[in-house]
C-alpha cells in the first residue's frame, strides 16, 4: 500500500511510496510549500482555504471530517525553514509532544530523549547539557533539534520545508545525511530551493511551475532526461 | 559517511566487478588458444554480452552520479576515471571476444608450434599481469602499483615489434601455414592493444588519486613522475 496518496488534487495524480524522500522543487511562488501543507492539514488554518480532490495516509482520508488533527500531525512530523527550538531546555524540547500526550513516566522520557537525538546525529554533541537552554545551540544544532522534536512523537512521514535553506554549508550537509539515514524508518517528502539538494538526497521529485505539478518521476529520470520542457527548463537554469 | 561517498563506493564495486569479469575472459580467451578449445571459446563470446551489460550499467551510474551529485576536486576525477576505464574495459572486452573468435573457427591444421616462435603465450600471460596488476592498483587506490605497469608494457612492445620477423621466418619455413602464421600476427597485435588498454587505465587511476595527466608522456617520464 502507499504511504502518502493524492487524487484530484490540482492535476497531480501520483503516490508516494514508504520509506521514500520526495523532493518538491520549483520557482517561488509556484506552490510546492502550499502543496507540502496539505499533507498535514496545514492550509486549514487558511480562511478561504478550500480543497478538492482526496489526500490519504496508509488509504485513509485526511480531510474526512472524522480525523482528529492533532492525531494526524502526530503521525505527520513537520520541519520549517528557520529552525523553531522553544525557549526551554534541550530536554524539555524533544519530550515536549510527549508531555502534552500527558506521558509523565521519567524512564519513557529519558529514553524517547536519547533515541531521538541519536536519530537527529544530535545526540554526541549534546547529551552533556541537555537542561542548557536550546537558544544557545548554533542555527544547524537547533535545526537537528526540531527534528529530534519530530522524531520524538514516532511519526511515520515527515514533512519539510525547506530545512536546510537557513543553514551554512557544513550544517547543511549534516541535515542532508540525516534525511538520507532516516529515510530508512520514515517517508520524507520535502520541499527545496536548491536543486542539488533534490538530486543529492531524494529518490523521487516532484517539479513545480504556476501552481501546477508539471512533472513527477524518479529524481534520476528528472535531472537526466526530463520529459516536459519546462522541467527541462528549469533544472537546467534556462528558466524564464 | 556521505551520501555520494555511498554512491562513490558503490561506482568502485561494480567498475571491480566488471574488471574481474575481463579479466576472467581474458584468462578463458588464453586458455582456449593454448588448447584450441571451442567449447571454451564460444563461452568467452557468449559472456561478452555480459560485459557490454556492465559497460551500460557503469556509463549510466556515473551519468547519475554527474546529475545528482555535482561531484567535484577528487570525486569528479574518481567519476570521470570510471567513465573512461570502463570504456577502457569494454575494449578489451572486444579484443577477447575477437581471439576467441579466431579460436572457434581455426581448423585442425593449426600449428601450436607458431605460439612458441612468436613467444604469443608469454605475451598474453604478461597482459593479464598488467591487467591484475592495474585491478589491484584501483582496488587499493595505490599509484606506485599502476606506475610498474608502464614497464611492463615494454615487453609487450618488444615482442610485438620482434613478431614480424619472426612470423616472416616461419612462414619462410612453413609455406603451407601462412594462414596461421597471419592470423597469430592479428592476435599479437590484439594482445599489445590491451596492454595499451592496461596503461591508459593506469593513467586515468594517477590522474584520480594525484590530479596528474600522464597522457602523452614517455614511458620514462610516466614511471619517475611521482
Amino acid at each position: 500500500m502507499n504511504k502518502l496518496e493524492a487524487k484530484n488534487v490540482n492535476v497531480f495524480y501520483g503516490a508516494i511510496k514508504p520509506n521514500t524522500v520526495t523532493a518538491f522543487i520549483g520557482p517561488s511562488g509556484c506552490g510546492k510549500s502550499t502543496f507540502l501543507r496539505l499533507f498535514n492539514r496545514m492550509n486549514d488554518y487558511i480562511d478561504v482555504f478550500r480543497m478538492n480532490g482526496i489526500i490519504s495516509i496508509d488509504g485513509k482520508d485526511i480531510y474526512d471530517k472524522n480525523i482528529r488533527v492533532e492525531e494526524l500531525r502526530k503521525q505527520i512530523g513537520m520541519v520549517f525553514q528557520k529552525p523553531n527550538p522553544f525557549p526551554k531546555s534541550i530536554y524539555e524540547n524533544v519530550v515536549y509532544g510527549l508531555r502534552i500526550q500527558g506521558i509523565k513516566d521519567k524512564k519513557i522520557l529519558d529514553e524517547t530523549v536519547e533515541t531521538a537525538l541519536q536519530q537527529a546525529a544530535l545526540w554526541e554533541e549534546v547529551k552533556d547539557k541537555l537542561k542548557d537552554s536550546a537558544l544557545a545551540l548554533s542555527g544547524g544544532q537547533q535545526q537537528r533539534l526540531c527534528i529530534a522534536r519530530t522524531l520524538a512523537v514516532q511519526p511515520t512521514v515527515i514533512l519539510m520545508d525547506e530545512p536546510a535553506s537557513a543553514l551554512d554549508p557544513i550544517s547543511t550537509a549534516k541535515i542532508e545525511d540525516l534525511i538520507y539515514k532516516l529515510k530508512s524508518k520514515y517517508t520524507i517528502v520535502i520541499v527545496t530551493h536548491n536543486m542539488q539538494q533534490a538530486g543529492r538526497i531524494s529518490d523521487k521529485t516532484a517539479f513545480f511551475y504556476m501552481g501546477e505539478m508539471v512533472e513527477f518521476d524518479d529524481t534520476k529520470i528528472i535531472f537526466t532526461n526530463p520529459k516536459q520542457e519546462r522541467t527541462l527548463n528549469y533544472v537546467t537554469g534556462r528558466f524564464g | 559517511m556521505s551520501h555520494l561517498d555511498i554512491e562513490l563506493q558503490q561506482l568502485k564495486a561494480e567498475t571491480l566487478k566488471m574488471w574481474a569479469l575481463v579479466n576472467l575472459q581474458l584468462r578463458k580467451g588464453k586458455d582456449s588458444l593454448v588448447n584450441l578449445d571451442k567449447d571454451l571459446a564460444r563461452e568467452v563470446i557468449l559472456s561478452e554480452r555480459r560485459v557490454n551489460a556492465y559497460e551500460l550499467k557503469l556509463d549510466r551510474d556515473c551519468e547519475n552520479i554527474f546529475a545528482l551529485f555535482n561531484p567535484v576536486a577528487v570525486d569528479l576525477r574518481c567519476v570521470l576515471a570510471v567513465l573512461k576505464i570502463n570504456n577502457n574495459l569494454e575494449r578489451t572486452g572486444d579484443i577477447v571476444e575477437g581471439i576467441a573468435k579466431f579460436v572457434t573457427n581455426v581448423d585442425n591444421t593449426f600449428d601450436k608450434q607458431i605460439l612458441q616462435v612468436t613467444r604469443a603465450v608469454e605475451m598474453y600471460e604478461a597482459a593479464i599481469d598488467m591487467m591484475d596488476e592495474v585491478m589491484d592498483a584501483f582496488d587499493k587506490e595505490n599509484t606506485s602499483i599502476a606506475r610498474r605497469v608502464f614497464q611492463k608494457d615494454e615487453l609487450l612492445d618488444d615482442i610485438n615489434l620482434k613478431a614480424n620477423a619472426a612470423i616472416a621466418e616461419y612462414i619462410r619455413s612453413n609455406p603451407d601455414k601462412i594462414e596461421s602464421a597471419l592470423y597469430l600476427l592479428s592476435i599479437i597485435r590484439k594482445l599489445e592493444r590491451v596492454g595499451d588498454q592496461a596503461k591508459n587505465m593506469a593513467e586515468e587511476i594517477i590522474f584520480y588519486i594525484e590530479a596528474k595527466v600522464l597522457k602523452h608522456r614517455s614511458k620514462v617520464e610516466k614511471q619517475n613522475n611521482n
